[in-house]
């Protein structure tokens, strides 16, 4: 959201556990954070001592470094290592543990670690060769990452496309990088994404691929991902180059400099002769854009949030649960930034949507902060309606409510033959109630025709305020990749 | 078919936990493992394999590198042999 590093405090043992999800969270994102957890004292670790938790090695797959203090002088050093680590080069959580007895100790020891000068090199013999790779390519397109935004280099991918004129697909994380609605941007790619976006991606003969991974739910079925394309690929961090997909041009560096230095090239030579390519893309976007007239009173949540996310304008800024509900805001949201649209991409975490909308209200007041849950995510977390009102922290809430682990149903009913299985969740409590219990606005909406009206009253609350929009159980998330399939195959619902 | 891979990483926390956890966790059985404390950092000499044919051992490397810690490991010190 700021860009710079979170803080988290926890104790030893339950609370430093406590942490886990979340910090595996900020792992697959690549969020910068930094953990301090407590430890029992240095004498009895190894003891198996009351509330002795051996945290680092327990997050040693999750983080990006982790460090134990065994003495105090070493502190000031360690912390300053920690914030150096978690937010340089690819971000990503960093864990420092104190025992008990270096938290009691005193020291006089300043600061210690020496943070190296890292000035930006760029590759130029790769771009040159990304810029011939681009020039020779008839179907070229831009496979835009949530590294780009990390990387702060939204505004320097944003002058690359208008400078070049090349369509663009997003990842789920990278989704605003390029405004949703901006000519040329064919929306995400992937198991959830636009058919125009597929299509492109299977059609393309160049993918200029920045601060992406070709993670799984963005590819398919990899070995028939893009078939005929190939890839000029930039990263800051080398082991995503080739981890995957073989680049034939790999750009290793920050993504801002190194793009930067390609749209300087494209710009000095002439334009590129891609216009049937473009018209084709377009014209695919045109075709497939999403409708909002199904027949019916009930609900229908993607033209809910369509409309909640314009009506709140560039403010905008979704922090999205896991499930139906956030395909369908990663879908129909428009986000006028990639800051607009908090979620949890690599991890799929269920609730994360209350807590994110939490942070991202704190950290940007001015914004108009909406956090769209579904019934079985916001019940994950949803003790933190305590925090929303300890701080009077005025955030909304969209809960999505199909009385059901709607995508677990989904796949239940269209891959393991209707046979379904602890998705029921139809003995919900009352949100409406529990909200007011804990002291925040809460109302219903559970007939489209009073969408508009609740979604202005919703934007318009003074404090935290919950809409709790009940939703047909049977409604599903259309266009779908079925798992292990081609991005080609894309099943579309009725 | 194994590779042996030479790692130099700093002796602390968790470092060598680290490693191996890494090197499994990516696809790779660790056949054989030789070790050796040098000042503030250890020698280690991994051998390994790749859990299926997708495994590509630059990968690994280039993963390994990554790590905190390491200071010192690169094709010019990576070394085939027969398994």
């Amino acid at each position: 959201m700021s860009g710079r590093v979170g803080v988290c405090m926890a104790t030893s043992g339950p609370g430093a556990t406590n942490l886990i999800t979340g910090i595996a969270n900020a792992m697959m994102d690549s969020v910068p954070m930094v953990c301090i957890t407590g430890n029992v004292p240095q004498g009895v670790m190894g003891t198996d001592a009351f509330q002795e938790i051996d945290i680092l090695g327990v997050t040693l797959p999750i983080v990006k470094h982790s460090i134990l203090v065994r003495d105090a002088a070493e502190v000031p050093a360690a912390v300053e290592e920690a914030f150096h680590i978690a937010a340089s080069g690819r971000p990503g959580p960093v864990l420092v543990d104190l025992p008990k007895d270096v938290q009691f100790a005193q020291t006089t020891e300043d600061f210690g670690f020496h943070i190296p000068n890292a000035t930006p090199t760029v590759d130029h013999d790769a771009i040159a060769a990304a810029e011939a790779a681009i020039r020779a390519a008839r179907k070229p397109l831009v496979y835009i990452g949530g590294g780009v935004k990390i990387g702060g280099a939204t505004q320097a991918v944003r002058d690359f496309v208008r400078a070049t004129n090349i369509p663009q697909v997003s990842t789920l994380n990278a989704l605003g990088t390029v405004p949703t609605d901006a000519p040329g941007m064919l929306g995400m790619l992937g198991m959830h994404g636009t058919r125009a976006a597929n299509e492109a991606v299977q059609e393309a003969d160049l993918l200029i691929v920045v601060g992406a991974r070709f993670d799984d739910r963005a590819t398919g079925k990899l070995a028939e991902f893009a078939p005929n394309a190939g890839v000029v690929h930039f990263d800051i961090d080398a082991s995503e180059v080739g981890k995957l997909r073989a680049a034939n041009v790999a750009v290793v560096g920050e993504l801002k400099t190194g793009v930067e230095a390609l749209t300087q090239r494209m710009r000095a030579g002439a334009a590129l002769d891609i216009q049937p390519w473009t018209v084709d893309c377009a014209r695919a976007a045109a075709a497939g854009a999403h409708r909002y007239d199904a027949p019916g009173e009930g609900v229908y949540a993607p033209a809910l949030l369509k409309e909640i996310s314009e009506a709140a304008g560039d403010a905008f800024v979704a922090a999205c649960d896991v499930g139906q509900h956030q395909m369908w805001a990663a879908q129909h949201c428009r986000f006028a930034s990639p800051e607009a649209h908090i979620t949890s991409g690599g991890l799929g975490a269920m609730g994360f949507g209350l807590p994110a909308g939490i942070g991202a209200k704190m950290a940007r007041p001015e914004a108009t902060v909406v956090t769209i849950a579904g019934d079985g995510g916001f019940m994950m977390n949803i003790q933190e309606l305590a925090t929303l009102k300890r701080y009077g922290v005025p955030l909304k809430i969209v809960l999505i409510d199909n009385s059901s682990l709607g995508l677990v149903r989904q796949w239940q009913e269209l891959f393991f033959a209707e046979n379904y299985s602890e998705i029921d969740l139809s003995d919900n409590p009352d949100f409406v109630k529990v909200a007011e219990a804990f002291g925040i606005e809460a109302f219903r909406i559970d007939r489209r025709d009073q969408v508009s009206e609740g979604v202005q009253r919703l934007l318009a609350a003074d404090g935290p305020c919950l809409a709790h929009v009940v939703i047909d159980p049977r409604d599903n998330v259309w266009p779908l990749v079925p798992p292990g399939k081609s991005n080609a195959e894309m099943m579309e619902g009725s | 078919m194994s590779d042996t891979i030479h790692i130099q990483i700093d002796r602390a926390d968790g470092s060598l936990q680290r490693l191996i956890g890494l090197v499994e966790r990516r696809g790779f059985h660790i056949d054989g493992i030789n070790m050796a404390d040098e000042g503030s950092f250890r020698k280690i000499a991994l051998t390994v394999r790749g859990r299926d044919a997708g495994r590509c051992m630059d990968n690994l490397g280039r993963q390994i590198d990554r790590l905190f810690g390491v200071r010192r490991i690169g094709n010019d010190i990576i070394q085939s042999e027969a398994a």
